[in-house]
C-alpha cells in the first residue's frame, strides 16, 4: 500500500516536472502577443535614444520570461542577445544567491558572526551574515555616487583609497549603530559578504566557486564577475551577464530556488530573500529591503513601491536602471537592462505595462 | 583708556581669521578624501572604460561616450593589443588593464 502510494507520489511530481518548462542550452519560446498594450510597452522602454543628451529612458535590453519560455526580448545598440551587460547592484543579489547555495552545503548559518569568516571585522563582533545581507552592518557608510563624491565610500571603494582591497576598507569604517538594528543601503557591506565567503567555501574554491555553484548548474556560460586586487569578488558592483543569462537566476528565483529537479537553494533561503527586513522604515530606499533582494511589499505603514505589481514581486535593482523583476504569481521573469543617466525609468510604469503586454493567464 | 576688542576694531579681518582657521580645520579633517579625490575620474574612466570595451565588447567610439562625465579627461590610451586603458586627468594618472574571460577588468594598483 505505502509502496503504491510512493509510487503515486512519483509518478505526479514526474507529470509535474513535464509540465514545467526549463531552458536549455537556449530558452525555448514562445510567440510574442503583439497589439496596442505590447506598443505601449515599447513606446515607454524604447523611446527615440539622444547619445549626445544622454536624457529620459534609455533601455539597452528588455526581456521577458513567461511560464519559463521566452515570450520577449529587444535590444537596442550596441547592446545584444550576446553581450554580457554590466549589472551594478544586481551583482549584490547574485552574491546573495551564491552564498545560497553556500548555505545549502550547510557551511553557515545566518546568525554567524561575519568576523568568524572575515576577521578584519573583529571589532564588530556582533555583526552576523544576516546583518550585511539586510544591509544594517550599522557601519557609518555613505552610498552616495555622484552627488557626493568626496564623502562618497563607494567611489572611494571603487576607483580611489578601496579599490585593492574593497573589504577591508569596508571594514575600516567607523560604526553609527549597533549591528542589525537600523537600515543604510551599503556596497560595503555587500563586499564583507563576498570576503566572508573565502573563508566559507575556502581559497581553493573560492575563485571558481560562482561559476561552479550557481552559472554552471543553471547553464550560464559567459558570466563575468571582476575582482579586486586581493581577489574578493567585487559583488557590489561588477557582474556581468547576458539578459538571457541574468533571467536564468529570476527563474530560480520564480521557482523557489530549485532548477529541474535540483533544489539549488534551500526553500528557507529563499524565504530569508524575500522576508522584509523588520526594521526598514518606511522610504528609506525605493524598495524595502529584504536578504539582499527588493521586495514590493507593504513595509512600516507605506503603501507598496510599485502599486502596480502584485506584493510577491522582488527585484534585483542597480545602477543606471539595471534591474530583474520576479513575480512568482504570474510566472513571469522580467530583465531590464539600461543607461538611465537622469533617474527619469520608473521600475512601476514598466512593470505597469509589461503585465498588461503578458501576465496573461494562457498557459502554453 | 578702554582697550577695544580686537574683533570690534577689525571685524572683517576677524571673520577672515576664522573662515581661514575653519577651512584648514576642515581640510586638515579630511586630507585623505581630499587627496585621493583627484583620481576619481582618471579611475574612474579608465575602468569602466576597460570594462565596456573589453568586457562588454562595445565598440571605442560607444565606450568614450559611456564613460564621459563632466570633468575633461586628457593622455587617453587605449592599448587593444594589450587590453590596457590609461588615462591622466586632474594631474593624475590611472590605468586599468582586462585579465581574462572570467575576471574581466582590474584598476591597476
Amino acid at each position: 500500500m505505502l509502496k503504491g502510494v510512493s509510487l503515486l507520489f512519483l509518478l505526479l511530481v514526474s507529470l509535474t516536472a513535464q509540465a514545467e518548462t526549463w531552458p536549455g542550452e537556449q530558452w525555448s519560446t514562445t510567440p510574442t502577443p503583439g497589439g496596442p498594450a505590447l506598443q505601449a510597452l515599447e513606446a515607454y522602454a524604447f523611446p527615440p535614444r539622444d547619445d549626445v543628451s544622454r536624457k529620459g529612458v534609455r533601455t539597452d535590453a528588455l526581456l521577458v520570461i513567461r511560464d519559463g519560455r521566452l515570450i520577449y526580448e529587444r535590444y537596442a545598440s550596441p547592446t545584444t542577445v550576446d553581450t554580457p551587460h554590466l549589472t551594478w547592484s544586481i551583482s549584490k543579489s547574485l552574491i546573495a544567491t551564491v552564498l545560497g547555495v553556500a548555505y545549502a552545503e550547510g557551511r553557515f548559518k545566518l546568525e554567524d558572526p561575519a568576523a568568524k569568516f572575515y576577521p578584519p571585522l573583529a571589532g564588530h563582533p556582533k555583526l552576523t551574515l544576516s546583518d550585511l545581507l539586510h544591509w544594517a552592518s550599522g557601519l557609518d557608510w555613505q552610498e552616495d555616487y555622484e552627488y557626493a563624491p568626496l564623502k562618497s565610500s563607494v567611489v572611494a571603494m571603487l576607483y580611489t583609497r578601496g579599490h585593492q582591497d574593497m573589504a577591508r576598507f569596508t571594514a575600516e569604517h567607523d560604526e553609527y549603530a549597533p549591528p542589525g538594528q537600523a537600515f543604510r543601503y551599503s556596497s560595503g557591506d555587500s563586499n564583507l559578504l563576498a570576503a566572508a565567503l573565502k573563508t566559507i567555501v575556502g581559497p581553493a574554491r573560492y575563485a571558481d566557486y560562482p561559476w561552479t555553484a550557481l552559472f554552471e548548474p543553471l547553464g550560464i556560460r559567459h558570466a563575468v564577475w571582476e575582482t579586486d586586487a586581493t581577489g574578493t569578488f567585487v559583488a557590489s558592483s561588477y557582474a556581468y551577464l547576458t539578459a538571457r543569462d541574468l533571467a536564468r537566476v529570476g527563474l530560480l528565483m520564480a521557482r523557489d530556488g530549485r532548477w529541474g529537479d535540483r533544489q539549488l537553494l534551500p526553500a528557507d533561503w529563499v524565504a530569508f530573500n524575500r522576508q522584509p527586513f523588520a526594521r526598514y522604515q518606511s522610504h528609506q530606499d525605493e524598495a524595502v529591503p529584504g536578504g539582499h533582494w527588493w521586495l514590493n511589499r507593504d513595509a512600516d505603514g507605506a503603501a507598496r513601491p510599485w502599486p502596480d505589481a502584485p506584493p510577491d514581486t522582488f527585484a534585483a535593482l542597480g545602477h543606471w536602471g539595471q534591474a530583474m523583476y520576479v513575480i512568482p504569481s504570474e510566472r513571469l521573469v522580467i530583465v531590464r537592462y539600461g543607461d538611465d543617466r537622469d533617474g527619469s525609468y520608473r521600475h512601476n510604469e514598466l512593470l505597469k505595462r509589461v503585465r498588461q503586454a503578458f501576465a496573461g493567464t494562457v498557459q502554453p | 583708556m578702554k582697550r577695544r576688542h580686537f574683533v570690534r576694531r577689525r571685524p572683517f579681518t576677524a571673520l577672515g581669521a576664522f573662515l581661514l582657521i575653519a577651512l584648514l580645520g576642515w581640510i586638515w579633517q579630511e586630507r585623505v578624501a581630499l587627496w585621493a579625490f583627484p583620481d576619481i575620474i582618471s579611475a574612474y574612466t579608465a575602468k569602466e572604460y576597460c570594462s565596456c570595451r573589453y568586457v562588454m565588447n562595445n565598440d571605442a567610439q560607444y565606450c568614450r561616450g559611456y564613460v564621459k562625465q563632466w570633468l575633461p579627461v586628457s593622455g587617453f590610451t587605449d592599448d587593444s593589443a594589450a587590453k590596457r586603458v590609461s588615462v591622466e586627468g586632474l594631474g593624475r594618472s590611472n590605468s586599468a588593464q582586462w585579465l581574462g574571460e572570467r575576471q574581466g577588468c582590474r584598476l591597476n594598483p
